[in-house]
């Protein structure tokens, strides 16, 4: 019969010691098991919740497996990934995502760092005004469509009310193919510029304020002030929120779900909601697992692209 | 600071934690890739199997709607006398997650509800996936078929689908009927007169007038919205009245059938006649945005689901009248009008109990069926507010003078048509809503989208099993 295996060890000190553990039964409940054995719920947690998802679905692009019709699953190889590549019904998505995207992205990086940076001159209510800014990224997006689609209502919807009151025409904002888009981008600017502001604040605030003092001394013209100190130092960190930003643009779902619904026809469709539509309208689980996972190719890449180019910057 | 040297061996070789996280996530995906289950619906028993008498929950899933919380307080009213053991509960989604809602829980194969309510339409879906049980047996032993009209227990329950107007005696049955709808017209009798339009030619030709004297108030509303089934109800209501069909359904024909001389034609009175008599900003309305328009005063002529229009006579909720008779002064509601065809949208749903639901869920499912298509239930439906399917109910005084659309539904039953009822159905209807809306709201021409919608059903239709690419 073996030794009992000790529950602790008799010496606390010994995982930071360089002594070598004492040989015998102590040496079973190392510090790497105590290290598995702690990190294991976390990680078993991981690999059900996030791995193994992503695993299965990698499985089922390859299959022609559907969640409803049951049955076993067939390979079709690379079938969906190829019908997928050439539908002319994705390329379109592609294309309204990426203008989305764009759009959104650009306006919300112009705005939000406009703000940030008439906020960080201020000396008085700067962490009020901040916090009112903040107040539309707390709230849910599928409150801010619903309340945004009646705001937006062309009958009697208060932005067509104030344009009326101005003696402008009524703007059918939600149900135009050109409107639709530019309202999803306006409210998506409205809910999510505060995010930027919040990261282009704190990279203001950390630019070091002898730099400004210098450049007083050398009576340096303000635009040169911003030109040479401000945006170069704030630069990198408002690419990184460009960058999250992107990224939560890229995979939109719900304020098209409750604004336009894809509407007029598909011309607000984006690519996440196309791919929810191909999963839960026919059920084509092994087409949608495909398309998630292009999707995820594509933002995995574009952000390596992405991050070398901020390398490349820090390096500079 | 000087960080000790790690000492010794891994304790846990990495190899073999490697290995077994691979063996882990082979076992589980071969676990959650194994269930084969070929699908086909399971048979309820012919005799209702015997009822508890612990306290249960009867559970129903619907959209959010009116009649949803009439069946929730009339079946806790009526059969709980019955059965005082049985709560009903009516859970309720929005609409445009009614489909996902029930059939994701049937992907899972596990509901949280024992009752689907599911559109005519989802049977063909539900049938062919084995998510619903075959109550063949159970209707031949428990229910008088002869007290219906035939083609409203075929609409709301047989699979494959019946031929419009007909009932196949040999077919399963996989539902039994819960509420009747059809589209009513519903016209301001102080502005157009109290005879309503008896042709569509008149119903356009009454709006534009009705539009052009009275400035604020548009000369229609209906259903544009591209979510559920909205524009394409509209679509496929308008194509019927002009003689146009939506498929053949034999050879599985939608190209050349949908898009025919007729269904053009339908498209193009849609779209450049209809659509210009409707309110700016209308091409995302659905049902609550027309009620909201009629009870407003804003519309001449409307068109609504019946089971949806009984809010229009509430005076809190109306600027028509301060009472519901004053309202009713104002408003009329008839059938639709005429064209080439009398044919008017089926709607309504029937109640279907779920192959995952516990038995004796199961049991008490069949056992409320029973219950509700006797003839005094069916007729106390009526009177609660429930649209009935059986014939004595419908001819009943109870029904017949519980609402004023309500005879307008006895009068459409023999000339209602419904949709495909096939597994595709949602495919087929997202592709036809789509294209509708896009050119009602001027980003498609119409001939464009009547062509790209029999192009685009016509090959979901015969890409059914297919291989990659599905769906797409």
């Amino acid at each position: 019969m073996s030794d009992p295996v000790p529950l602790t060890t008799d010496h606390p000190g010994q995982v930071a010691s360089a002594t070598p553990p004492a040989p015998g039964g102590s040496r079973r409940l190392s510090d790497r098991w105590l290290a598995v054995a702690f990190i294991s719920p976390a990680l078993l947690l991981l690999l059900a919740m996030s791995v193994f998802p992503l695993l299965w679905a990698l499985y089922l692009s390859f299959t022609d497996y559907s969640a409803t019709r049951g049955g076993a699953a067939h390979f079709v190889w690379f079938e969906n990934y190829t019908a997928i590549l050439t539908s002319a019904q994705v390329h379109l998505r592609a294309l309204t995502t990426l203008i989305y995207v764009v759009g959104a992205v650009v306006l919300q990086t112009v705005l939000g760092f406009t703000i940030a940076y008439l906020i960080s001159r201020r000396t008085h209510g700067r962490g009020l005004l901040t916090t009112l800014f903040l107040v539309p990224m707390m709230l849910s997006p599928v409150v801010v469509g619903l309340f945004w689609r009646f705001m937006l209502d062309a009958q009697f919807g208060v932005i067509n009310s104030m344009l009326g009151s101005l003696g402008l025409e009524q703007v059918e904002w939600l149900t135009r193919q050109r409107t639709a888009l530019f309202s999803l981008i306006v409210v998506d600017t409205w809910q999510w510029t505060p995010f930027i502001m919040l990261i282009a604040l704190a990279g203001l605030t950390a630019v070091p304020k002898y730099l400004y003092e210098a450049a007083s001394i050398d009576r340096a013209s303000e635009w040169f002030r911003f030109r040479t100190i401000t945006l170069p130092l704030v630069w990198p960190l408002l690419l990184i929120a460009v960058l999250f930003r992107a990224i939560e643009a890229f995979r939109l779902f719900d304020l098209v779900y409750i604004l336009t619904s894809g509407g007029p026809g598909v011309s607000t469709e984006t690519l996440s909601f196309h791919v929810y539509k191909v999963a839960f309208l026919g059920f084509n689980t092994g087409t949608a697992s495909a398309y998630g996972i292009l999707m995820v190719l594509i933002v995995i890449v574009l952000t390596q692209l992405y991050l070398r180019y901020l390398n490349k910057l820090k390096e500079d | 600071m000087r960080y000790p040297k790690r000492i010794g061996r891994l304790s846990v070789p990495r190899r073999k934690v490697q290995l077994a996280t691979a063996a882990m996530l082979l076992a589980t995906t071969m676990a959650a890739c194994g269930q084969d289950d070929g699908a086909s619906a399971p048979k309820a028993p012919a005799a209702i199997p015997e009822l508890t008498k612990d306290p249960l929950t009867l559970s129903f899933i619907w959209f959010e709607w009116p009649p949803a919380q009439a069946l929730e307080a009339f079946a806790n009213a009526e059969y709980k006398k019955e059965r005082p053991n049985v709560t009903v509960k009516v859970k309720t989604v929005p609409n445009a997650n009614w489909h996902d809602a029930m059939f994701t829980q049937f992907a899972a194969h596990k509901t949280d509800f024992d009752i689907a309510i599911l559109d005519s339409q989802h049977i063909g879906e539900a049938v062919t996936n084995g998510n619903i049980l075959d109550l063949t047996d159970f209707v031949k032993k428990n229910i008088d078929v002869k007290a219906y009209n035939p083609y409203l227990l075929a609409a709301y329950g047989q699979f494959p689908q019946a031929e419009t107007g007909k009932r196949d005696e040999n077919a399963s049955l996989y539902g039994l009927p819960l509420l009747g709808d059809t589209w009513t017209m519903i016209y301001r009798k102080d502005l157009i007169g109290d005879k309503p339009p008896q042709t569509w030619d008149e119903m356009i030709s009454a709006a534009e007038k009705c539009q052009s004297e009275n400035p604020g108030v548009s000369g229609l509303a209906f259903h544009q919205a591209n979510g559920s089934d909205a524009a394409a109800v509209t679509y496929n209501t308008v194509n019927g009245v002009y003689g146009g069909n939506l498929w053949d359904a034999k050879s599985r024909k939608i190209e050349g059938v949908l898009n025919d001389a007729a269904g053009q034609e339908a498209m193009d009175v849609l779209v450049n006649k209809m659509k210009p008599l409707t309110a700016k900003g209308s091409g995302n309305w659905f049902i609550d945005e027309v009620n909201a328009a009629v009870a407003q005063g804003k519309a001449c002529i409307a068109f609504n689901w019946i089971a949806a229009s009984g809010g229009l006579l509430d005076p809190k909720e109306s600027t028509l009248g301060a009472t519901r008779e004053e309202i009713l002064g104002k408003l009329g509601f008839a059938t639709l009008p005429t064209q080439k065809t009398n044919l008017v949208p089926l709607g309504g749903m029937g109640m279907h109990v779920s192959a995952y639901s516990a038995e004796a869920n199961q049991a008490e499912a069949l056992n409320f069926m029973k219950w509700f298509e006797q003839a005094d239930v069916q007729k106390k439906w009526a009177a609660a507010g429930g649209v009935p399917s059986r014939t004595d109910a419908l001819q009943s005084p109870e029904f017949l003078n519980a609402g004023p659309f309500n005879k307008v539904y006895a009068d459409s039953v023999p000339r209602m048509r419904d949709m495909w009822n096939v597994p595709e159905y949602a495919r087929l209807v997202d592709i036809e809503n789509t294209n509708v809306n896009a050119a009602l709201n001027g980003a498609k021409k119409p001939k464009d989208a009547l062509d790209d919608i029999a192009k685009e059903q016509q090959r979901v239709l015969d890409s059914s099993g297919g291989k990659g690419g599905g769906g797409l």
